[in-house]
C-alpha cells in the first residue's frame, strides 16, 4: 500500500474515533442531572396549564379565570391552553428539562401517576382557604394513596343515562328502576325498531368498549359497583384484587350477556371509543348512553333537547353507585412562587373561580359540577338536567379507588373484560380469576399489596 | 556501447525516490474535504440519530423518571417486556402482519404496474390517483377504514359482500377476523408503492427479450414469467428489505384501528411496547422494547446479507 492511501486509511480511523469521543462526550452532559430547591419570589409570574384546546370557549374560560385571579392578587399568570390530546407528551417533555409550569389543571386519575414521578408538591388541606366549603368527595379525589392530598379540586362530574325519551315511548317502557330494567329496556330498543325506519338498525345501549386509555372499564365501573362488584378492595394497608369475587363475576356475566346473548350493544363495540359512540348515540343508532354533563350542549345541538332525556343511573343489587371524576389544580414541583400557586387553588375553587368555570355565558364549561358547596351548579345554569348529574355525584357518585397509578389497572382490567365480551365462548369465572392475578401482580410492582 | 549510457546511475536507485505529492497541509486538507461536505448531515444524524439511539439504549436499562433521576434496574425492563404473556403472541401477529402485507402489496404491486405500464397521459392520471393512499395520512386512513370496516349489514364492505351473496363479516370486532382486516389496510396503502418501484424496474427490462420471446412463440404469460420475473430480481430484493423492516414496525394503523385488541388479537410488538411503555409513562421499559425490535431487525438483515453472500460464493 503507497504511503499516500495509508494516511488515508490512518485519517478515517482517527475520523471515526473523534465521532465515538465526540457522541460519548455530548451523551455525557446531555444525561447530567439537574434540579433544586427553588428561590421564592411571591411576585413572580405564575404558569397555568390546562387540559384543553386553545381558541375553543373552553380556553376562553380558562383565560378568564386567570385574568379574573390576576386582577383580585395582583399576580400575573399566564394561560397555556395545550390541547387534549397530547397533554401528557408535552408534560413529559418539560419534565424532562426540570421546569414544570407553576399550575397545572388536570384529571383527577392521574394524580397517582403524577405524585409517582415526583411532579406536585403536597397540599396542606387544612391550610387552604375555604378548604370547608369544598365537597368531601372532591377532596378525597385530590387524596394520594398514602392519605396525603396533592392537589386542590377544582371541577367534579359524574355520569348518568341518556335515554333516547321518543324511543322510550314508541315501545310503551317507563324509565328503567334497576340496572336489570335498563337491559330490558335496552332488549326493546334494538327488537322493536323504536324509530320507525323498519330498518334492524338500532342498539339499545351505546358502549365503549375498546381497551384505549381503559374504556371499557370506565364505563364498565358504574354497572360493576352497582351490582356489587369491584376491581380492588381495601385489605390491610394496601388493596388486592376483588374481580372475581361472586359480585363481581355475576356482573361481568351480565356485561358479556350484552355483548353476546341480547347483543344490545351497538355493532363494533369492542373497538368503539367516546368519540365513536357519541357519534353512534347522536346520530340516532343507540338508545341509551351513559356518558357526561359535558355532552349536552352536543346533543341538544345534534339530537335536539326534547328527543332525550337524563336519568340517574338506577340502583343494581347492590344500591346505586356511579363514576365521579374530576380535575385538581395541581400545585407542580419545583415552582418558584409557592404562595401564589397556593392562592390560584383558592381562587380557582372559590365561588367566583367556580362561576367563570362553569362558563354559562360562553358555553366554555371547564366547572361541570362546582366543587364549592356554596355555589348551585344547577340554578346558575338555569337547566334543571344538571340537578340530575348533581344529584347522582352527591348521592352515588363514587371515585376511582386511589391506588399509586389506577390507569395502569383501568388499564389491565379493560384488557381482560375485553377479553370476555370479544370471545362469547370464554368462561368467565376463570377470566375474572386471571384477570385478579394480573391486578395482584401489578398491585405488588406499586407496592399497594394489602 | 549505446544501451549501458542510456542506463541511470545507480546510486540514484539507492536513494530514496523525491517527493512527487503535495506538501501536508494540502493533504490534510484532502483527506478532511469528504468530512467536511458530511460534516452538517452528520451533525443533524449525531443529534437526532445517534445520540437519542444511545439515550434510549442506556435508558433501556434504567427505570426512568425524568423528574426524580433515572435509577440503574439491569435486565427488569426486557424481563417486563419479554415476558409479558402477550410477548410471544405480539411476536406471531407482527410476523404475520409483516409477511401478509409484504406479499399482498408485492403481488398487487406487480400486476398494478404491468397493467398500467406505459406512457400515455391517462395512464399517468390512474397511476397518480392509484399512490393516493401512500400520501394520505395514517390517522384519515385509519378512520375511514373504521368507517367502511363497520361489522353490520349496512357496512359499506358489508353491503358490497351482501352483493357478492357473502354473509357480513365482523372485520375488526371479532379476533378471528380482525388480524386479516388490518393486514388488508397495510396492502391497500403498500401495493401502489410497490407499483411505483416496480414501474421503474419495468422500464429497465430490455426490450429486445421481449421481441426475441415473441418471435420464439412465447405466450404474455411465459414472456412475464421468463422474462420479466427474472429481470426484476433486484427489485424484488429492494422491496422485501424494505417491506420487511416496514412491516416488522408496523404500529399506526393497528393502534387506531383496533389497538391490539379485540381481546389482544391484533398486539403487535409496538403496541405492547406502547402499552407497557408509554401509556405508564415508564419510558425505561418502551426504551427496552424498541431496543429489542432493533435487535430482531438487526439479525434479520445480517442474516439476510450472509445468506446472499452464500448465495454469491455458490
Amino acid at each position: 500500500m503507497s504511503k499516500q492511501l495509508r494516511r488515508s486509511a490512518g485519517a478515517r480511523r482517527s475520523g471515526a474515533i473523534a465521532v465515538v469521543l465526540a457522541v460519548a462526550a455530548v451523551t455525557a452532559t446531555a444525561c447530567s442531572s439537574g434540579g433544586s430547591g427553588q428561590q421564592q419570589d411571591d411576585s413572580q409570574p405564575l404558569e397555568v396549564w390546562i387540559r384543553q384546546d386553545a381558541g375553543t370557549p373552553h380556553a376562553e374560560s380558562a383565560e378568564a379565570l386567570t385574568k379574573a385571579f390576576t386582577k383580585e392578587t395582583g399576580i400575573e399568570a399566564k394561560l397555556v391552553a395545550v390541547g387534549a390530546t397530547d397533554f401528557e407528551t408535552k408534560l413529559q417533555q418539560r419534565t424532562a428539562q426540570k421546569d414544570l409550569p407553576d399550575i397545572v389543571i388536570n384529571d383527577t386519575g392521574q394524580l397517582g401517576n403524577m405524585v409517582t414521578q415526583g411532579l406536585v408538591r403536597e397540599v396542606d388541606r387544612k391550610g387552604i382557604a375555604g378548604s370547608g366549603d369544598l365537597a368531601d368527595r372532591a377532596w378525597e379525589a385530590a387524596q394520594g394513596y398514602d392519605g396525603k392530598y396533592y392537589g386542590v379540586p377544582f371541577n367534579s362530574q359524574a355520569f348518568a343515562l341518556l335515554i333516547r325519551k321518543d324511543w322510550r315511548e314508541k315501545v310503551g317502557a317507563d324509565v328503567p328502576k334497576s340496572w336489570d330494567e335498563l337491559t330490558e329496556l335496552a332488549v326493546k330498543f334494538t327488537e322493536d325498531d323504536p324509530d320507525g325506519n323498519g330498518k334492524d338498525d338500532t342498539a339499545g345501549m351505546v358502549v365503549p368498549g375498546t381497551t384505549t386509555r381503559g374504556y371499557l372499564t370506565w364505563w364498565f365501573s358504574t354497572m360493576l359497583w352497582s351490582e356489587g362488584g369491584d376491581f380492588v378492595k381495601k385489605q390491610g394497608d394496601g388493596y388486592t384484587a376483588a374481580i372475581n369475587e361472586p359480585g363481581s363475576v355475576q356482573a361481568v356475566e351480565k356485561l358479556q350477556a350484552m355483548f353476546c346473548d341480547s347483543k344490545v350493544v351497538q355493532p363494533g363495540a369492542s373497538t368503539a371509543d367516546s368519540s365513536t359512540t357519541h357519534t353512534v348515540f347522536e346520530s340516532g343508532k343507540g338508545g341509551i348512553y351513559l356518558t357526561g354533563p359535558y355532552m349536552l350542549p352536543r346533543f341538544d345541538g345534534s339530537l335536539g333537547k326534547d328527543k332525550y332525556e337524563v336519568v340517574a343511573p338506577p340502583p343494581g343489587a347492590e344500591g346505586a353507585s356511579a363514576l365521579a371524576e374530576g380535575e385538581n389544580v395541581y400545585l407542580m414541583a419545583g415552582s418558584g412562587n409557592e404562595s401564589g400557586q397556593q392562592k390560584f387553588a383558592e381562587f380557582a375553587a372559590s365561588p367566583e373561580g367556580q362561576k367563570i368555570g362553569m362558563g354559562v355565558d360562553n358555553g366554555g364549561v371547564i366547572v361541570r359540577l362546582p366543587v364549592n358547596t356554596k355555589v348551585d351548579g344547577a340554578a346558575e345554569r338555569k337547566d334543571p338536567r344538571w340537578d340530575v348529574f348533581q344529584k347522582v355525584y352527591d348521592e352515588s357518585g363514587r371515585n376511582a379507588p386511589a391506588l399509586p397509578n389506577w390507569a395502569t389497572v383501568r388499564q389491565i382490567s379493560s384488557e381482560g373484560l375485553n377479553g370476555v365480551v370479544s370471545d362469547c365462548s370464554r368462561d368467565v369465572a376463570g377470566a375474572m380469576d386471571k384477570l385478579a392475578g394480573e391486578i395482584d401482580s401489578e398491585l405488588e410492582k406499586q407496592e399497594a399489596k394489602g | 556501447m549505446a544501451v549501458t549510457e542510456a542506463r541511470a546511475p545507480r546510486k540514484a536507485d539507492i536513494r530514496r525516490p523525491p517527493r512527487t505529492d503535495q506538501p501536508v497541509k494540502a493533504r490534510l486538507r484532502r483527506a478532511a474535504t469528504p468530512w467536511l461536505f458530511l460534516a452538517p448531515a452528520l451533525l443533524l444524524f449525531l443529534y437526532f440519530k445517534f445520540i437519542p439511539m444511545a439515550q434510549a439504549v442506556q435508558m433501556s436499562f434504567q427505570e426512568v423518571r425524568p423528574f426524580l433521576g433515572n435509577t440503574y434496574v439491569g435486565g427488569e425492563n426486557y424481563s417486563e417486556i419479554a415476558g409479558s404473556a402477550d410477548f410471544g403472541a405480539a411476536v406471531w401477529h407482527t410476523v404475520f402482519l409483516a409477511v401478509a402485507t409484504t406479499a399482498g402489496s408485492i403481488v398487487i404491486g406487480l400486476a398494478l404496474a404491468l397493467l398500467l405500464e406505459g406512457q400515455t397521459r391517462s395512464l399517468w392520471f390512474i397511476r397518480s390517483a392509484i399512490f393516493l393512499p401512500v400520501v394520505t395520512a395514517m390517522a384519515v386512513v385509519a378512520e375511514v377504514w373504521r368507517v367502511m370496516y363497520y361489522p353490520a349489514e349496512g357496512g359499506a364492505l358489508n353491503s358490497v359482500l351482501g352483493v357478492l351473496g357473502l354473509g357480513p363479516s365482523e372485520f375488526l370486532n371479532s379476533p378471528d377476523s380482525s388480524l386479516a382486516s388490518i393486514a388488508f389496510v397495510g396492502i391497500w396503502r403498500g401495493a401502489p408503492y410497490d407499483m411505483m418501484i416496480f414501474l421503474a424496474g419495468l422500464a429497465g427490462v430490455d426490450r429486445m427479450l421481449y421481441e426475441a420471446s415473441a418471435v420464439d412463440g412465447a405466450s404474455r404469460f411465459r414472456r412475464i414469467w421468463h422474462v420479466t420475473l427474472p429481470g426484476l430480481r433486484p427489485v424484488f430484493a429492494i422491496l422485501l428489505t424494505l417491506a420487511a423492516i416496514r412491516g416488522l414496525r408496523i404500529f399506526t394503523e393497528v393502534f387506531l384501528l383496533t389497538n391490539g385488541g379485540p381481546d389482544g388479537s391484533t398486539e403487535v410488538l409496538l403496541t405492547l411496547t406502547y402499552k407497557l411503555g408509554l401509556e405508564r409513562n415508564e419510558l425505561g421499559v418502551a426504551a427496552a422494547g424498541t431496543v429489542l425490535l432493533f435487535l430482531i431487525l438487526l439479525v434479520l438483515t445480517i442474516a439476510s446479507r450472509l445468506r446472499r453472500r452464500d448465495v454469491r460464493a455458490r
